[in-house]
């Protein structure tokens, strides 16, 4: 029994995070929304220079064959950053799917850029920016998007017709595992870094002579945010652990998983908006660019309720 | 990182299994708030610790196995799963006994911890005042040097299991000059010492779990101080990173209640309702991930990591996890719950010291006022 992550695990999200921190701060997320592109090119090709687009498709194909416990702490700083694009899609679940197929180069570098059809919804996210569309049947290739305008502007939406389908055969149910996993991390980090900021923000707004983050009314609300997030961190982790291992019950703990990360994340954005106070009702503070990614997330790869609903249905059986 | 146990964990559970069904009472215990029930569960810890179960995480020359964080989980697992009866000494075996072993003197090792795990000495935390219950570091009661003596007056309050306890540890003025959390000691002393008077006090639940004790004239030799003078404030926050985070509620305790939750939702629950199905496996979750949050904790604990004030985001996930889960076999039970004497009172007891928990060990406002401070560093308020 050893619940902690390796030297190497640490390091390369670590990596990653001071990687995102320099090349894509706030602003940056924001050109992006301006841009109407939902995703960012340079950011797309630094990903893929340091391994992260392929990580989880095998070496043979160009990819770094690492497991969802290698990668969990990798989403978590995807997240922190709220990186745009297919990142969920491309990486945790296209990925591994399109391992040993022609597709796999072009997916493991990153020049080719995938998404996914597997959640259920009309909208397909994503599908404007990648070239392919993983779903239940195969991969969808020359399609056309009728927009939808979405409420994150680094996750666009549309309608998909037409394209041709490239038959193949893979486990989606893993696939939809791996989305959901990948969704959750990405959660907890896109939670850590709302409370970073609203932190930041209670410390130096003043009202009664005093910065805001004295009153107890505003600790409260941090507090009970931080509290939602770190009690969803173990059971990420124990989730991720179980998906790479084959534990007999990983999927029930990725959905357990899902459900306490979709939690902690609407709770922190409520909360972290709060001590915000109206600035946090703008479209110019940056806080509502992270906010309305957990909104999209909490929601995608299963929501809370639907996986509660799985985990019911093992412990007690309706 | 592996989250399988190893063959000398799944031993060490068999073993710990084997005892516990062998020895558990096969009747439920009175209430150790009660003369009878406290002397029932002295025994108890007695018989525990001469097959050395009492205290596993501690060191053998004190009465332990020296077991790591891991097997005191296992223990903990087994022991409330077994349906063993609460522990009388838990003052002072996961309380105080952590905090002697951290900064006590070697005689002092020696003098108390034996005793404090075979359950001859039952130990009762005198901490609060009147005048100092959130704002502990008012305290007022006092202690003065005479000779190599220590003159000891004031009146605590709150202080769990002091109606029958033998011993209790105190936090007493020592330098009135100096302000709030300077100027505090950590005093050790017998119950039954001139001068103290002890005063139960009915719970919500009409036993004397707590008591007033007053002190006048107290003398305290120099020797039960705990920790250096005037250094009171640090060792009982030690004791305090104990008291809420990993070693007096082990996950244990709320995986087995939601456990039981399910089986009552099982034999008594509307099925029909899915809201409330939602809702008991909603505290199933919960106490999953307060269990996977601990074993990342003792983890980080075994690589020579501290909890600091981490510890105050336990405390108050299992205090409102407790609440939940009685609440929900309330809302099970209907009309049975308004029954205290009947096949489900321990649903009803549990309730009422359910209640409890977001109040003692520093209440969960304070908790969320500590971790606003300490761990996201925002100003301290006024």
């Amino acid at each position: 029994m050893r619940f902690a992550f390796t030297t190497e695990q640490r390091e390369f999200a670590a990596a990653l995070r001071a990687l995102l921190a320099n090349e894509f701060p706030a602003s940056a997320l924001r050109e992006v929304w301006d841009s109407g592109t939902g995703f960012s090119a340079p950011l797309w090709e630094q990903l893929g220079d340091m391994g992260v687009l392929g990580a989880m498709m095998a070496e043979a194909d160009g990819g770094l064959g690492m497991r969802p416990i290698d990668t969990v702490l990798l989403f978590v700083e995807l997240g922190r950053a709220a990186v745009p694009g297919p990142i969920i899609e491309h990486v945790a679940v296209a990925g591994p799917a399109l391992s040993g197929t022609p597709y796999a180069a072009g997916v493991a570098d990153g020049s080719t850029m995938v998404t996914t059809a597997l959640g259920g919804s009309p909208y397909v996210a994503h599908a404007s920016a990648a070239a392919l569309i993983l779903n239940d049947n195969g991969v969808l290739s020359g399609y056309a998007v009728t927009p939808v305008e979405g409420i994150d502007g680094g996750r666009l939406l549309g309608v998909v017709s037409g394209g041709t389908i490239d038959d193949l055969v893979f486990d989606a149910m893993a696939a939809r595992l791996r989305g959901s996993l990948a969704a959750a991390a990405y959660l907890v980090g896109i939670s850590e870094h709302m409370i970073s900021v609203a932190a930041d923000y209670a410390r130096v707004r003043e009202q009664f002579g005093k910065p805001i983050g004295s009153f107890q009314a505003v600790k409260h609300l941090m507090s009970d945010a931080l509290l939602k997030v770190e009690f969803a961190k173990p059971a990420l982790f124990k989730a991720a652990w179980g998906l790479s291992v084959g534990d007999g019950t990983a999927a029930l703990d990725v959905s357990m998983a899902k459900a306490l990360a979709s939690e902690a994340a609407y709770r922190t954005s409520r909360n972290t908006m709060q001590v915000h106070g109206a600035i946090g009702y703008t479209w110019e503070a940056d806080l509502h660019l992270y906010m309305k990614k957990a909104w999209a997330l909490q929601r995608a790869w299963g929501d809370a309720p639907s996986h509660r609903r799985i985990v019911r249905q093992h412990v007690l059986g309706i | 990182m592996d989250l399988h146990y190893t063959t000398a964990q799944d031993e060490f559970r068999a073993e710990a299994r084997a005892w516990l069904e062998a020895n558990v009472p096969g009747q439920p215990l009175p209430s150790f708030d009660t003369a009878e029930g406290f002397a029932q569960h002295r025994l108890w810890e007695r018989k525990m610790y001469d097959a050395k179960w009492s205290a596993v995480s501690w060191p053998v020359e004190y009465g332990g196995r020296g077991a790591d964080y891991i097997s005191w989980l296992i223990f903990e697992e087994e022991y409330y799963q077994s349906g063993a009866p609460g522990r009388v000494g838990q003052n002072g075996i996961f309380l105080l006994g952590p905090t002697i072993m951290e900064v006590g003197t070697q005689e002092q090792k020696t003098a108390y911890l034996p005793s404090m795990a075979s359950g001859d000495v039952v130990w009762a935390q005198a901490w609060s005042e009147p005048n100092a219950g959130s704002d502990l570091a008012s305290i007022a009661a006092t202690a003065v040097r005479d000779g190599d003596e220590w003159v000891l007056n004031g009146q605590k309050i709150w202080a769990s299991r002091a109606a029958w306890a033998d011993w209790c540890f105190g936090i007493f003025r020592t330098d009135p000059a100096a302000s709030r959390h300077k100027g505090l000691t950590f005093f050790l002393m017998p119950l039954n010492s001139p001068g103290i008077t002890v005063r139960p006090i009915a719970q919500l639940d009409g036993d004397t779990g707590f008591a007033e004790i007053f002190f006048d004239d107290v003398r305290v030799p120099d020797a039960n101080i705990l920790g250096e003078l005037n250094k009171g404030w640090s060792v009982a926050m030690a004791t305090a990173g104990f008291e809420r985070g990993v070693s007096l509620r082990s996950p244990a305790r709320f995986t087995e209640a939601a456990a039981r939750l399910v089986t009552l939702w099982r034999t008594h629950a509307d099925k029909a309702d899915t809201t409330l199905a939602d809702a008991v496996t909603d505290v199933w979750i919960q106490a999953e991930g307060y269990k996977l949050h601990t074993y990342m904790t003792v983890t980080h604990m075994l690589d020579g990591g501290t909890i600091g004030a981490e510890a105050s985001l336990n405390k108050i996930f299992w205090s409102e996890l407790d609440v939940r889960i009685h609440e929900l076999a309330l809302q099970i039970l209907g009309p049975e719950a308004e029954r205290i004497d009947g096949p489900f009172e321990r649903w009803v007891d549990g309730f009422l010291f359910s209640l409890s928990g977001p109040i003692y060990a520093g209440s969960n406002e304070i908790q969320r006022n500590i971790i606003a401070d300490r761990v996201l560093n925002l100003p301290k308020g006024a």
